[in-house]
């Protein structure tokens, strides 16, 4: 593997390892509090009824997730038309595209859509 | 990876200097906002108050963090340094100090368009993840917003890259030696520059966090460290965008060569790259001073009957004209 390959895998883990490194060493400046009671029930607005928590059902959002899986898919496409080789193309299959449906399977699970 | 790539990544021109850009973006943005409804904006901390936005940041991490009870506690957590992480990587594509940035490929600009869509993707799951009543009203309003602009975004993208011949940003700020892209596609321009205001959620577009109508839009449940990191991917967001403007459409760090000398002429080059960045900036703050918020329908009704149109208008144009 070239340095320059290297770099491209390289640099966007060393920056997502560092960004997770300061964020928990970050952590230790603060408290953290869990638990039941009024205080840390979703915030109402002033209302009575307490929204709990479940699926939401909603088409437009599996409308907008399926959207972006096209559209992930399309720009893959119509870039590895001038590819020269096929190296970089499939690297950005499986990284780029690979957390976008991650994070899409996640969005059409919460928007209903049982699988 | 050599010791000197990994301080260019992290350190400069990588991520620490876009987070400083970050919080002076932050500043120049509230202190615009004031002066533009006669007010001062941040004054006490630093001069001019310039150390406002990162006193918050600390001030917002030593805060006590709540996890609602029925919040998704691992997208609650670790949601906001990975929605962080989106903008920081797609700043280490950008050219400063030359015409190629820190890492550069042929194909970098198709990951930027995923970066784009993965911050809009992963905001829409930290709201989930809170499961609050104005998460979930606010993550309705994002994703019919992100259906509404994403596609001239895009658009607005690959007009620079049939200009240049090249699905790479390096590629791109080297075709504009002659002549920089805002002169032969000025409508994809405006059109980015218009997408990203939607995508930064300002006004006329902060429809998904509208504090009069849905208190803190898909943020609200969350408070202490998260909360600060998210306010800190926003701005980081804002910079990257109009870095990415700056690359894609104004020369990048192009400009007159006046030193013989390699080093002499970076620092000639990161000058440019600045007095650009902060105009983008500005123009972007006075657009979002000046225009009041519309509605989600006449949001997505403009996005689908005006700026697509304009946006593959001068695809087309560009095309007829400029393929070789």
């Amino acid at each position: 593997m070239t340095a320059l390959n290297l770099m491209i895998i390289g640099g966007p883990l060393l920056i997502v390892i560092a960004d997770l490194i300061v964020y928990l060493a970050v952590g230790k400046l603060g408290t953290r509090s869990s638990g039941k009671g009024n205080k840390f029930q979703p915030f109402t607005g002033g209302e009575e009824q307490i929204p709990v928590r479940g699926t939401y059902q909603s088409e437009l959002f599996v409308f907008a997730a399926i959207f972006m899986v096209v559209e992930a898919f399309a720009l893959l496409l119509a870039g590895s038309f001038a590819s020269p080789t096929n190296f970089y193309p499939l690297l950005f299959l499986g990284g780029g595209g690979g957390a976008i449906l991650i994070v899409t399977w996640w969005l059409l699970v919460a928007g209903g859509v049982k699988f | 990876m050599l010791a000197t790539d990994i301080v260019e990544i992290l350190l400069f021109p990588g991520l620490t200097f876009f987070v400083v850009v970050a919080f002076l973006f932050d500043w120049l943005d509230r202190k615009t906002y004031a002066r533009m409804q006669r007010r001062i904006g941040p004054l006490i901390a630093g001069p001019s108050g310039v150390l406002q936005p990162v006193a918050d940041f600390f001030k917002l991490t030593t805060k006590e963090e709540i996890v609602p009870e029925f919040s998704d506690r691992f997208i609650f957590f670790y949601g906001p340094p990975l929605f962080f992480a989106a903008p920081a990587i797609g700043t280490i594509f950008i050219p400063i100090l030359g015409e190629t940035g820190i890492v550069s490929n042929d194909f970098d600009l198709l990951f930027i368009l995923f970066i784009i869509a993965f911050s809009a993707l992963m905001a829409a799951l930290l709201g989930y993840a809170a499961s609050g009543r104005w998460s979930t009203i606010a993550i309705g309003r994002l994703v019919v917003q992100y259906t509404g602009y994403e596609v001239p975004l895009i658009i607005a993208l690959v007009t620079p890259a049939v200009l240049a011949h090249s699905l790479s940003i390096s590629g791109i700020v080297q075709a504009q030696q002659s002549l920089w892209y805002v002169i032969l596609a000025p409508l994809s321009f405006i059109v980015f520059i218009i997408a990203a205001l939607a995508e930064l959620e300002k006004p006329p577009f902060d429809i998904p966090s509208a504090k009069t109508e849905i208190v803190g839009g898909w943020m609200t449940e969350y408070s202490g460290r998260p909360l600060a990191y998210i306010k800190l991917t926003k701005n980081l967001s804002y910079a990257f965008l109009s870095a990415l403007v700056v690359s894609l459409f104004l020369g990048g760090p192009l400009g007159p060569v006046l030193f013989s000398d390699p080093n002499f002429q970076a620092v000639l080059y990161f000058i440019y790259f600045g007095i650009k960045l902060f105009v983008v900036g500005f123009l972007i703050y006075v657009i979002r001073s000046a225009l009041a918020r519309v509605r989600i329908d006449q949001a997505v009704r403009f996005f689908w009957m005006i700026i697509t149109p304009l946006s593959m208008l001068q695809l087309g144009l560009i095309m007829i004209l400029w393929w070789k």
